[in-house]
């Protein structure tokens, strides 16, 4: 069969490309960022570190060339335990693996970010099974309660897909956030890191929603931008926009998890707040073009 | 009642009595080899022994919501009951027949516990019974909603066994209950499901799904019953094995080659199988789509349990009991893909 001949030679191109074009040692990396694996060679969350090595080995590529990703302050995620509060945008998470990309290939030490992902995705056949094999899981509260409190940083939208699926008009500007998260972070005592994600929201210029047909295929949301649907497959590459993602400081908070929502909301916006205002920092850097870093 | 002693009806008075449900099964088996070292021990199952099997004190082949069962109660005094009777959904049973079983016999066993001063109760259930749904996190805890019956009816009687367990437990706590709730157990002995398919050799799996899955050896199983029969603890605990890992993994593990089946092929197929009376019940099917990971922090802490096989070893371990021409197959061609 041709295709199980060519699926090796893609994955030892991969693997080559990110070890010897790009200088990352990827397999050290992640090998020094999963703290357990079973006898069966996966963790407890069902991540697969060859999965992962391949991943980022194509994701790497697109982090260093396509997106040209720069990356401000790794530094500020502490170690042990952290939740990572991102902006989201642009119809496809993948504002989420640059982020994930740059704590494994920028952050020293390397760290495998858990980002709590929609719950619809189950029923989604591959994307599914990759999303666990990475180490992505279920956005249920009681996932990332367990993942916070064995130590492993994990990346939440507040936005939820309100976010992922705001048009090109909307960019840059927060949707509501939950509260929910804020609670899990002050019951699990981690501090929270706002990371802004400037270039995403330009990957997929969405013009319109068509509801109704997300509603049909049992999506949140269906997006029109300039190429997609008009050119099928080639409508999905996303723009070339240059990323750039920032760490701001981490914030904690001096609060019950059970208190008053009023107060959780206070400390949210306050989040929200400091999220806005790395983003509207990064796009004061960025100027106008969408492709290129102006001088500071 | 038929009634067959197994040779050695060597009742000791010093020892307590042990009723063993389902005594004619796998696990039955593994545990009273250790615990006819502790106990006298009655066996009683619907099922004929199978030949080969050598049941070590009184076996008694009775339904268990039979009125005989009452006379088993009463001709002796039975300190604790290990309820492993559980009738498994297979394509064979119907559904009536189940309930009759696992309930109305699970009910009756229960009263006659309480009625007769049974001390130490244990009842198998089962992780199915958290059922396979698309919002599971990981490491279901057992006070998680039992979400099987709402979406398979079929497993409606696996879930009213472990209920009346439940109920039981607090209703009446002078009877000392444990209740397990073990994932997929495989070993040789066992003949479920996932066992079969795996030992069988191939394994249907659907486009696009790999759920992860949790396994425990029976010889660990049997472990943690002993465990369970000789802790004073009372409460609903699940029960794995060391790891979670993927179907996929699973099957390369056991050797045997998966099958990738499409779900609009899938589902029908299964269900025109299951009318027949083969392959597997259609509500098992959803087992191998969604995740249904289940936490046993609580078992491991309470009663000090480790389990001491690792998977790789008990799913390679079903290997040696592949039909000879599949087995020579399957090797064949993994050495052709090793080769290429």
């Amino acid at each position: 069969m041709a295709k199980s001949r060519l699926r090796p030679f893609i994955a030892e191109f991969l693997r080559n490309y990110s070890s010897s074009q790009l200088g990352i040692d990827l397999e050290d990396r992640i090998h020094r960022a999963i703290p357990e694996l079973n006898a069966s060679g996966y963790d407890p969350w069902g991540l697969d570190p060859k999965t992962v090595h391949l991943a980022a080995s194509f994701f790497s590529i697109l982090y260093r060339h396509y997106f040209r990703v720069e990356v401000e302050g790794t530094e500020n995620v502490p170690a042990g335990r952290a939740m990572l509060i991102g902006n989201h945008g642009g119809q496809i998470p993948l504002d989420g693996v640059m982020i994930a990309m740059s704590m494994l290939i920028d952050a020293n030490p390397p760290r495998i970010v858990r980002a709590m992902v929609e719950r619809w995705v189950p029923v989604v056949p591959f994307v599914s099974t990759f999303f666990i094999r990475v180490g992505e899981i279920i956005g249920h509260p009681k996932n990332c309660r367990e993942l916070l409190n064995k130590d492993h940083p994990v990346l939440v939208f507040p936005e939820g897909v309100k976010g992922s699926g705001k048009l090109y008009k909307d960019r840059y500007q927060l949707q509501k956030f939950g509260t929910g998260f804020m609670r899990l972070a002050l019951e699990t005592k981690s501090p929270i890191v706002p990371v802004a994600v400037i270039g995403s929201e330009e990957t997929y210029p969405g013009i319109l929603d068509l509801k109704p047909l997300a509603n049909l295929i049992g999506a949140p949301y269906f997006p029109v931008t300039p190429l997609f649907p008009w050119l099928g497959v080639l409508g999905m590459i996303p723009v070339p926009a240059k990323i750039t993602i920032r760490y701001g400081k981490p914030m904690h908070f001096d609060l019950a998890s059970d208190a008053p929502e009023p107060e959780i909301r206070k400390a949210v916006d306050k989040v929200k707040h400091s999220l806005q205002f790395e983003i509207d920092e990064g796009l004061r850097i960025r100027g106008n073009s969408i492709f290129t870093k102006a001088a500071k | 009642m038929k009634k067959k002693t197994t040779g050695e009806s060597t009742h000791s008075p010093e020892k307590k009595t042990l009723l063993v449900t389902g005594a004619g099964g796998a696990l039955a088996r593994l545990a009273t080899k250790v615990l006819a070292t502790k106990y006298n021990l009655i066996g009683v199952d619907p099922r004929p022994l199978s030949s080969n099997h050598h049941f070590p004190g009184d076996f008694f082949q009775i339904d268990y919501h039979h009125r005989q069962m009452t006379e088993v109660f009463r001709n002796h005094k039975i300190h604790a009951l290990i309820h492993l009777g559980r009738i498994r959904a297979d394509t064979r049973t119907s559904a009536n027949f189940r309930f009759e079983m696992n309930v109305i016999g699970t009910q009756k066993l229960l009263e006659l516990s309480r009625a007769h001063g049974v001390e130490h109760l244990v009842v198998l259930s089962t992780y199915h019974v958290y059922g396979a749904h698309r919002h599971n996190h990981s490491y279901l805890t057992e006070d998680e909603p039992l979400r099987a019956s709402q979406t398979f009816p079929e497993l409606a009687d696996a879930v009213e066994l472990d209920h009346a367990a439940s109920t039981f437990l607090w209703r009446y706590p002078e009877v000392r209950t444990t209740i397990l709730r073990p994932v997929n157990i495989i070993g040789k002995h066992v003949k479920n499901t996932i066992c079969q398919m795996l030992r069988g050799g191939f394994c249907p799996q659907l486009i696009g799904y790999d759920p992860l899955m949790q396994f425990i050896d029976e010889k660990d199983m049997a472990r943690a019953l002993i465990l369970a029969l000789d802790q004073p603890i009372r409460g609903v605990f699940n029960v794995a094995g060391e790891g979670v890992l993927p179907y996929s993994k699973a099957i390369q593990l056991a050797g045997a080659l998966p099958v990738p089946v499409p779900g609009f092929v899938g589902y029908p197929a299964v269900k025109i199988l299951a009318s027949l009376g083969l392959g597997f019940p259609p509500h098992l099917l959803e087992y191998f789509r969604y995740q249904t990971v289940v936490a046993d922090d609580a078992f491991r802490k309470s009663f000090g349990f480790v389990p001491k096989v690792s998977d790789p070893i008990s799913l390679a371990a079903l290997k040696s009991q592949r039909n000879p021409v599949v087995e020579q197959f399957l090797q064949g061609r993994q050495r052709k893909d090793s080769d290429s």
